[in-house]
């Protein structure tokens, strides 16, 4: 059974096991004589979880570590039917996120990794942020070998479930997790995880890279934005295409694509971008066949259809072609939405002269389903004269009530963060080092003023062409 | 900076589309007497006015043309000839215009030209070894006045260029801050002159600094020196302001028109001083070496941008109850008119009046390009002000109000309640215009709790945004490319 083509450990090795404390403290050491039988014992015997992380972590020499945690106990026993995940976190963790990056897959694995998920103690396995990423990748891997990409959702939900503090932790399973959902068209499976909002990076909970971040929010946005929840869609997509940054990155262009494309059907209009984007993105996005659309949209139908027309390829290979079909569909709608801020009546033809639709009854239709949707308000006459009304405003108290209380939260927020800030040895370092500036600022000033003015060179200002 | 402007404007006038929608129509309908007009003019201005004309209103163009042409024997540039001659060639080349032959309508005068180009070129080395002789001798005072007189030479037969390089070269010998004035207005004189209007400003503020310079060493001189006679140098100081602030003020006024800033540009009309401060930028005197304008162009762009600009009430006090302003409208009656037209609501005439002298507009240099622009603003502030009282009205009463079709009224009315300008909404069957209901409160309500949606959101962007900073969780560049990007950088930046 022993796959990895590794020698397996010679049984006689296997009594020389050293009591489990002292091959904790002395885990560096005694590396070389570790196997994989001394390591179950030591998990099963170790109570204390951080010495139990350092062992697991020095105990074979880099090279043989994965492919030691990864055999077979001798006798062809599986070490995994010995732990169980609720005692055993951590050594089952090791042992399973070194196992699913092996070659070899088989079926019994499986179960462990599903009950593994359901069962491990999170505190625990916190101790080793690292493995857990293994492990999620691990997951994600196996399935797609194993060619049933939706094996990893539940598994990878479990795990994303238990392992953070709370779901607003950002943890390296988050974009797995997601990539995976989005991969398998199981749009609804990524809900529960994306109705938390990440607020809370921590480096210690998980080993992130800005990676993680971006691919959380595009894979998010993308998921909402094919339920047709465009509003957490845009706001996802917003963060990943404002993420900061040195750089642009590929997928923050995605991300602006697409955020746009969702303004479009969400609105009728983009908005402004947030300032603090990076001005590479925009300068490319300018100059994509994406910018047209968007300058064309919604009054100019016929050159919107062009621009879909000419640039289908392009549009079907970053597959905003769904986006691009369902922004060009509403398109009328929003020429429509605008005609009533204009018109109190109007008659069919009259619409559908503006909106660039031909056939009375079409217009009809839609102006039917618009009010229907409660997108506008308006009356059809029988002689095709359409009145506009303004919509109503709805509120109730309730909800004044939740907008106040959420307000207040923020507030308690936004002060408790101040606060710390304010504590914070970094910041009260720079804003003593700024007032001392700011106290030398204005005699500097006053010697410039009452020094020398630079003369000649006037001539130079007006450029002679 | 456009050195050859002139040429520029030819070039483009060549173009027979510009030149069709340029083109102005004189008859009875939009009168426009030449000789009056450019009675109030002389000199170089007057000649620029001239051609403008000739490419503008081929009706009058021969009458311009003999007009120009008796105008350049008053100046020193020969080369003006070709100028006219190409802008009248230019007019006769177009379709649908018939003009006589340059020749039948007047003659170049040969030998004046030949005179002239003599005489021009002796001042010339003259002046250039003068200059010389003051470098050598390294006379700082001599040396500006030199730099100075060449630049007024240079500017006097038409090479802006080499006046502007002599202009500012003379700034490096300035030892008092009247020396720094006097150029800056000599550099104001020749940018409007070549209507270079994105260059006034810089220079106005030059000027201003200069000023304030002067103040303040009178200031000092006055309070080192004794007590007795403190007052007079402070007295003449401050004269001296008043004497160059209001050409400061048109000068400013002008590049804010020329660059399109009506309002600003009309707060800066209504500024300018009584006619007589603008000394010898104004009026035709003989003796003036450099008249730049008519106190009736000050009238009309003052008007027109203040009524395409400002709100109605500030017209009241500012335009109407302007008494030195007044000054300047009594050279343009039909201005006095159209103010009076505005203020009495009577926009029918107004915008009659505009069309009517829509010709003068578009003959002048300065306003030509934009007349179009100022008349549709004039327009749409008339049609905002005469909907602001109702509740609802006919659009057949407003268009027997403004002259119109219902249908142009109705293209009118909805391009303006889609740009925002006006409130309401309009009942396309029944041809009424409705202004909006607003249920103040409900808006309110809806207002607030859509803002506190978006500042949570925000706040919470943010935070996660600097988080990741503190994080260090930022996109970096990748690190193969990294190296690249730096030579990159260094070779843009270099």
């Amino acid at each position: 059974m022993n796959q990895s083509g590794l020698p397996t450990p010679p049984p006689g090795h296997t009594t020389s096991n050293a009591n489990p404390a002292s091959s904790s403290t002395v885990a560096g050491q005694s590396s070389n004589d570790a196997s994989l039988a001394s390591i179950v014992a030591t998990i099963t015997s170790t109570s204390n979880p951080f010495h139990l992380n350092q062992y697991l972590r020095n105990c074979a020499s880099r090279e043989i570590r994965e492919a030691l945690l990864s055999s077979i106990l001798p006798g062809s026993q599986d070490p995994l039917n010995l732990l169980n995940a609720r005692n055993n976190t951590l050594g089952m963790l090791y042992i399973l996120s070194a196992r699913l990056h092996t070659v070899a897959s088989d079926k019994p694995l499986w179960n462990y990794v599903e009950s593994f998920c359901r069962d491990f103690v999170p505190e625990h396995a916190r101790l080793a942020p690292d493995r857990v990423t293994i492990l999620a990748t691990g997951i994600r891997q196996f399935a797609e070998a194993e060619g049933n990409l939706k094996l990893a959702i539940t598994p990878l939900s479990d795990l994303l479930a238990k392992y953070p503090p709370t779901l607003s932790h950002l943890t390296t399973i988050h974009p797995i997790f997601l990539m995976t959902c989005v991969a398998t068209r199981h749009f609804t499976a990524a809900i529960p995880v994306l109705s938390h909002p990440i607020t809370t990076i921590d480096l210690s909970l998980s080993d992130l890279s800005y990676h993680d971040n971006l691919l959380h929010h595009y894979a998010g946005g993308m998921a909402l934005a094919a339920l047709k929840k465009w509003q957490g869609a845009e706001e996802l997509l917003e963060i990943c295409a404002s993420s900061p940054g040195s750089a642009a990155s590929a997928i923050q262009l995605e991300a602006l694509k697409k955020l746009v494309l969702v303004q479009l059907i969400h609105h009728g209009k983009t908005s402004p971008p947030p300032k603090y984007m990076h001005p590479n993105l925009m300068r490319s996005f300018k100059s994509s066949p994406y910018a047209n659309f968007v300058n064309a949209y919604p009054l100019q139908r016929d050159q919107l259809r062009a621009i879909v027309e000419n640039e289908q390829q392009l549009f079907l290979n970053e597959r905003t072609l769904g986006l691009i079909t369902q922004a060009l569909d509403r398109a009328p709608r929003w020429a429509i939405k605008k005609l009533t801020t204009t018109y109190l009546t109007l008659h069919l033809s009259d619409i559908g002269r503006r909106v660039g639709i031909a056939n009375e009854n079409e217009v009809k239709s839609l102006i039917l389903s618009m009010i229907e949707s409660s997108e506008i308000s308006a009356e059809i006459s029988v002689d095709g004269t359409v009145s506009f009304s303004d919509l109503p405003v709805k509120f109730d108290k309730a909800e004044v009530d939740r907008v106040l209380e959420q307000a207040q939260q923020q507030d308690g927020l936004l002060m408790r963060l101040e606060k710390e800030m304010e504590r914070n040895k970094e910041y009260l370092t720079k804003a003593v080092k700024s007032k001392e500036d700011a106290a030398w600022g204005p005699a500097m000033d006053e010697d410039g003023a009452f020094g020398e003015r630079p003369s000649g060179n006037w001539a130079d200002e007006m450029s002679f062409t | 900076m456009e050195i050859d402007f002139v040429d520029n404007e030819i070039s483009i006038s060549q173009h027979p589309v510009t030149q069709r929608k340029r083109i102005r129509l004189v008859d009875d309908a939009h009168p426009f007497d030449l000789d009056a007009y450019i009675s109030g003019y002389s000199g170089r201005t007057a000649f620029d006015r001239l051609v403008h004309i000739i490419s503008t209103c081929p009706a009058v163009a021969p009458q311009a043309l003999k007009l120009a042409f008796a105008q350049i024997e008053g100046l020193r540039d020969p080369s003006l000839y070709q100028t006219a001659m190409n802008a009248y060639d230019a007019v006769a080349d177009l379709p649908d215009v018939q003009l006589p032959p340059v020749s039948d309508v007047c003659l170049v005068n040969t030998a004046w030209c030949e005179g002239v180009a003599k005489k021009n070129q002796a001042e010339r080395t003259k002046l250039e070894v003068e200059l010389k002789t003051y470098s050598n001798n390294m006379i700082k005072e001599s040396i500006r006045m030199g730099h100075r007189d060449l630049g007024d030479f240079y500017r006097a037969t038409g090479d802006y260029t080499q006046a502007l390089k002599h202009y500012t070269k003379s700034r490096e010998f300035c030892s008092t801050s009247q020396h720094v004035l006097d150029m800056c207005l000599s550099v104001l004189e020749l940018v409007i002159e070549q209507r270079n209007y994105a260059h006034i400003s810089s220079y106005i503020f030059k000027a201003e600094g200069a000023l304030d310079a002067a103040a303040t060493a009178a200031a000092s001189n006055t309070a080192s020196s004794s007590g007795g006679n403190s007052t007079t140098p402070v007295l003449k100081r401050s004269s001296e302001r008043d004497q160059v602030q209001p050409k400061l003020d048109f000068a400013m006024a002008l590049s804010h028109l020329g660059q399109a800033n009506y309002e600003k540009a009309a707060h800066f009309f209504l500024k300018v001083g009584p006619s007589d401060s603008l000394g010898d930028w104004i009026g035709k005197a003989s003796e003036i070496l450099f008249p730049l304008l008519a106190p009736g162009d000050i009238a009309i762009y003052g008007t027109l941008c203040a009524l395409a600009s400002m709100s109605r009430s500030a017209i009241k006090s500012q335009l109407a109850g302007n008494a030195i302003f007044s000054a300047y409208i009594e050279q343009e009656p039909y201005v006095r008119e159209l103010i009076q037209s505005y203020l009495s609501s009577d926009f029918k005439n107004v915008l009659e009046l505009l069309e009517r002298y829509s010709t003068r507009h578009y003959v002048d240099i300065h306003l030509y390009p934009h007349v179009y622009d100022l008349t549709n603003l004039i327009r749409n502030v008339a049609v905002v002000l005469y909907f602001q009282p109702f509740q609802t009205i006919r659009l057949d009463r407003m268009s027997a109000a403004f002259g119109w079709t219902v249908e142009e009224v109705e293209k009118e009315v909805v391009a303006l309640i889609q740009s925002g300008q006006i409130q309401g909404r309009v009942d396309s069957q029944n041809k009424i215009l409705k202004a909006r209901k607003v249920d103040h409160r409900a808006e309110l309500f809806a207002h607030a709790i859509k803002t506190a949606d978006e500042i949570q959101s925000t706040n919470r962007k943010l935070l996660l945004r600097m988080r990741l900073q503190q994080a260090d969780l930022v996109v970096k560049p990748p690190k193969s490319r990294r190296d690249q990007d730096r030579t990159m950088e260094f070779l843009q930046g270099d």
